[in-house]
């Protein structure tokens, strides 16, 4: 309890020395709030509107909680407690890209998980206990530079998606780095609030490439011959083409290498063989886009769509689509801090998200680790997790522990383990 | 061009048509009417004036035929309206359709009148140029877009020869998600179609389709259904002695018809493949639907007959459940099941219907849709992945209550 209130007097402190610089966003009288506070018997505190922002830097600076939210809806009465009283006026819609939900293979080296049905315990990301099949585990979950990049990866294909073939208007996207495992971004546009749940499912399946039907694109196959898709057809069918042609244009070996992944690809050798044997011919055919007969690698229609899944796969943005379809989520504030790292929200605009590395940035304005302290103070804490996986911040490594070892580090570090729960002030 | 009155004779569902529309104490647009000005305490002046006048005018023989050809056409499922919609009084028969329609209050009929209507719509919208079409769909406050170079938007290969799609114009994309998601067609989603800029390509047939679904959508408008307001103007109405004749001649020839289409959807199956009680909510639905007459969506037949033919109903069987449709042609719909028996096509996964949100888990009381079941053989808890995996997972609970109905029967009589 001492470190969970210690942690509420850093959050207070951050809020009260940084209360200038918290955004408020757009509608802010029509959003909702949400709060988790550190008490860990209260789950979260909603349906709260405000009508000053001061009185949400208010709440920040005496309470400090743990968790901050604002609804990505806009209501009239945001403050009722029932939902359908709320006189419900639009959302933005939302995407939140978390590398929780998608294979990373860093996740081998940083992730753990325990059975608490069978005892078993390994590394990486699964569902279920590979030995019991149970699903009741117990998960430690980290964060590296490779997974991090990764989420950025996905949240950049939005200049792809929502820039050229949307055409949204780059002023309305809001991005943030979420303080822990990937991104958010909101778009504030009039047209799109309007959107119903089944709506926002179809702009979710363009997204993601889910429900995508390669026979209405034109893949078929007639007479014994495969014909494939046309550059000249927008949309999906444009960006497969793309692809297609980045891995043709690939050398032989990196060409196998790719597409043997079980991961994400995982095609017969055969295949693969054919693909790059006639690579040439096949980049021939697709440049000049007259019958696209892909015959002369494959005849399979199957190995085909085999390897258009992958590819769409691979497009395709890897987000979280309830988010995106639920009208009435809250998402985190930004600026607010994360209560399971202690890194801020950070907003990043569109073009800077190039650059921007959460855990070792160089533009202090985007810095989401807030607790580094000028002076080096090191504080001393006790591992209390069986395994606590390397954490590299700022370029220098911490870690592994293992549990029960006394460890002296650095205040953000120690903010960042208190606040993951893996260790306790000694 | 048409000069836009005639347009608006043939489409008098544009918003344009209070506008140009002068008929002397018919301001009645079906919003304002039907739906806006039905709250007010004296609400129906204007429904009721607008009949008066009609009903004693000189064109109201052939109104009056003209509207009963129609709800005979929709009773019989005939695909078309005898006459066309393109003559003169083409307003005031349509203005007349939405009060009956509102006045009878019956889903069924409403549903098929909507079907004809909106259908005899689609194949008169096919037969306009490029700038009628550009007014209508600026009309109905679309954004679509007409460009004066048609731009090329998919190819394909069919039978050897290059097929290309071009098109003058586009369909912002809120505006296509808006009227396309309903259809929940695989070829109308968003991700199978062109989308370039904010914008959906597509051909003129495919916007009268969207068009026509704004159209069916509009007939069926119960937003503002009030049970009260429409026993008020029916009173009124049915007071206006020509009126309540041809509304009494259509209740007595929907009474006849209603026979006709009783549907076959309650006649307990069989037990061995499964009665209909049976049945996971995603399927009790559209059978709920189809035996009220509503329209089904593409993909809802597919999954109904697929399903069916999973469960091994009989050809016969499963085109009983289509015949209530309002759209039913039994030739067409014979050729259909044929092939699919002869194809052999499974139903769609508990995936599938999620994707195409036919998915009611939710609202499956016995919740084997959300929990599952658990398999004594296998030691686990099992998730249903198939409807016809529900059905088993029925049938296998029914029969052991029934079991151990039998065996507590016995017992106690021992």
């Amino acid at each position: 309890m001492n470190d969970l209130n210690y942690l509420q007097r850093q959050f207070k402190e951050f809020y009260n020395e940084n209360k200038t610089k918290i955004p408020k966003v757009n509608s802010f009288k029509q959003r909702e709030f949400g709060f988790i506070p550190w008490d860990q018997q209260i789950r979260m505190i909603r349906h709260i509107g405000y009508s000053k922002f001061d009185q949400l830097l208010i709440e920040l600076t005496n309470n400090g909680p743990r968790h901050v939210y604002a609804s990505g809806s806009l209501y009239s009465k945001p403050e009722i407690q029932n939902m359908e009283h709320k006189d419900y006026l639009g959302c933005d819609f939302i995407v939140d890209i978390d590398v929780d939900h998608f294979y990373t293979p860093c996740k081998n080296e940083h992730d753990f998980w325990y059975c608490k049905e069978c005892g078993k315990n390994g590394n990486g990301m699964v569902e279920k206990c590979p030995d019991c099949g149970k699903s009741k585990l117990k998960k430690l979950t980290w964060i590296c530079e490779k997974c991090l990049n990764i989420a950025k990866r996905e949240i950049m294909k939005i200049n792809d998606f929502l820039l050229n073939d949307f055409n949204i208007d780059i002023e309305n996207i809001r991005i943030a780095f979420s303080g822990h495992r990937g991104y958010h971004l909101k778009v504030e546009d009039a047209d799109l609030r309007s959107l119903s749940s089944d709506e926002r499912r179809e702009i979710v399946d363009y997204l993601t490439g889910e429900n995508i039907s390669f026979e209405i694109l034109g893949l078929r196959e007639i007479g014994g011959n495969v014909f494939g898709l046309s550059k000249q057809t927008l949309g999906w069918s444009q960006k497969i083409i793309s692809k297609i042609e980045e891995i043709l244009n690939m050398p032989n070996l990196a060409i196998e290498s790719l597409l043997s992944n079980k991961n994400v690809y995982n095609l017969s050798l055969k295949f693969i063989e054919n693909l790059v044997n006639y690579k040439d011919q096949l980049l021939s055919t697709i440049r000049k886009d007259e019958n696209n007969n892909w015959t002369l690698v494959s005849s399979n229609l199957n190995m085909w769509y085999k390897f258009l899944e992958a590819i769409v796969k691979e497009i395709g943005i890897k987000l979280d689509a309830p988010v995106s379809i639920d009208i009435h989520r809250l998402i985190r504030y930004p600026g607010s801090l994360h209560g399971s790292t202690g890194f801020k929200v950070q907003e990043i605009l569109v073009d800077e998200l190039d650059l921007f590395n959460p855990l070792d940035e160089q533009t202090e304005k985007l810095d989401p680790i807030v607790f580094l302290s000028k002076v080096q103070t090191i504080q001393k804490l006790e591992i209390t997790e069986p395994i606590v996986p390397a954490t590299i911040i700022k370029g220098e490594t911490y870690g592994p522990y293992k549990i029960g070892e006394k460890i002296e580090v650095p205040h953000h570090i120690a903010i960042f383990l208190l606040c993951k729960g893996v260790a306790k002030s000694i | 061009m048409s000069n836009i009155f005639d347009i608006i004779k043939r489409y008098p569902w544009l918003p344009s048509k209070d506008k140009y529309y002068n008929r002397a104490k018919s301001n009645v647009n079906e919003e304002g009417t039907l739906n806006q000005e039905i709250e007010a305490d004296d609400s129906f002046g204007d429904a009721a004036d607008f009949i008066k006048e009609i009903f004693s005018s000189d064109e109201i023989d052939i109104l009056r035929a003209k509207t009963l050809n129609i709800f005979l056409a929709a009773f019989d499922n005939i695909e078309t309206i005898p006459e066309g919609i393109e003559d003169d009084l083409n307003i005031d028969l349509y203005i007349i359709l939405r009060i009956l329609l509102y006045v009878l209050d019956n889903k069924s009929i409403s549903n098929r009148v909507a079907n004809l209507y909106s259908k005899a719509t689609y194949n008169q919208l096919n037969k306009e140029n490029d700038f009628i079409l550009d007014f209508i769909y600026k009309d109905l406050d679309y954004k679509i877009l007409y460009e004066a170079q048609p731009t090329i938007y998919k190819k394909k290969t069919v039978k050897d020869l290059q097929e290309i799609h071009s098109t003058n114009f586009k369909i912002s994309y809120i505006d296509y998600i808006k009227l396309a998601s309903k259809l929940k067609d695989e070829y109308r989603k968003l991700i199978n179609n062109a989308l370039l800029g904010g914008y959906v390509y597509l051909r003129p047939e495919n916007l009268n389709r969207l068009i026509q679904e704004h159209v069916r959508t509009k007939i069926l408008s119960e937003k503002d259904r009030n049970l009260a307001n429409i026993k008020i103007l029916k009173e009124k109405l049915l007071k206006i002695s020509s009126f309540k004749e041809i509304f009494d001649e259509i209740t007595t020839l929907w009474e006849k018809k209603k026979d006709e289409f009783k549907t076959r959807l309650d006649i307990e199956f069989e037990k061995e493949k499964g009665s209909r009680k049976l049945f996971p909510p995603c399927v009790q639905e559209i059978l709920s639907k189809a035996k009220e007459g509503r329209n089904l969506i593409h993909t809802e037949r597919l999954y109904i007959l697929w399903f069916l033919n999973a469960l091994n109903y009989s050809e016969e069987e499963i085109i009983d459940v289509f015949s209530t449709l309002p759209d039913f042609d039994r030739e067409k719909t014979t050729y259909q099941v044929k092939y699919a028996i002869k194809k052999g096509y499974i139903p769609y996964s508990c995936k599938s219907l999620k994707s195409y949100d036919l998915c009611l888990a939710n609202q499956d009381k016995l919740k084997i849709c959300v929990e599952g079941y658990y398999s004594k053989m296998q030691e686990e808890q099992k998730f249903i992945s198939n409807p016809v995996q529900y059905v088993r997972v029925r049938q296998y609970r029914e029969s052991k209550e029934e079991k151990n109905t039998k065996k507590q029967f016995q017992e106690e009589n021992e």
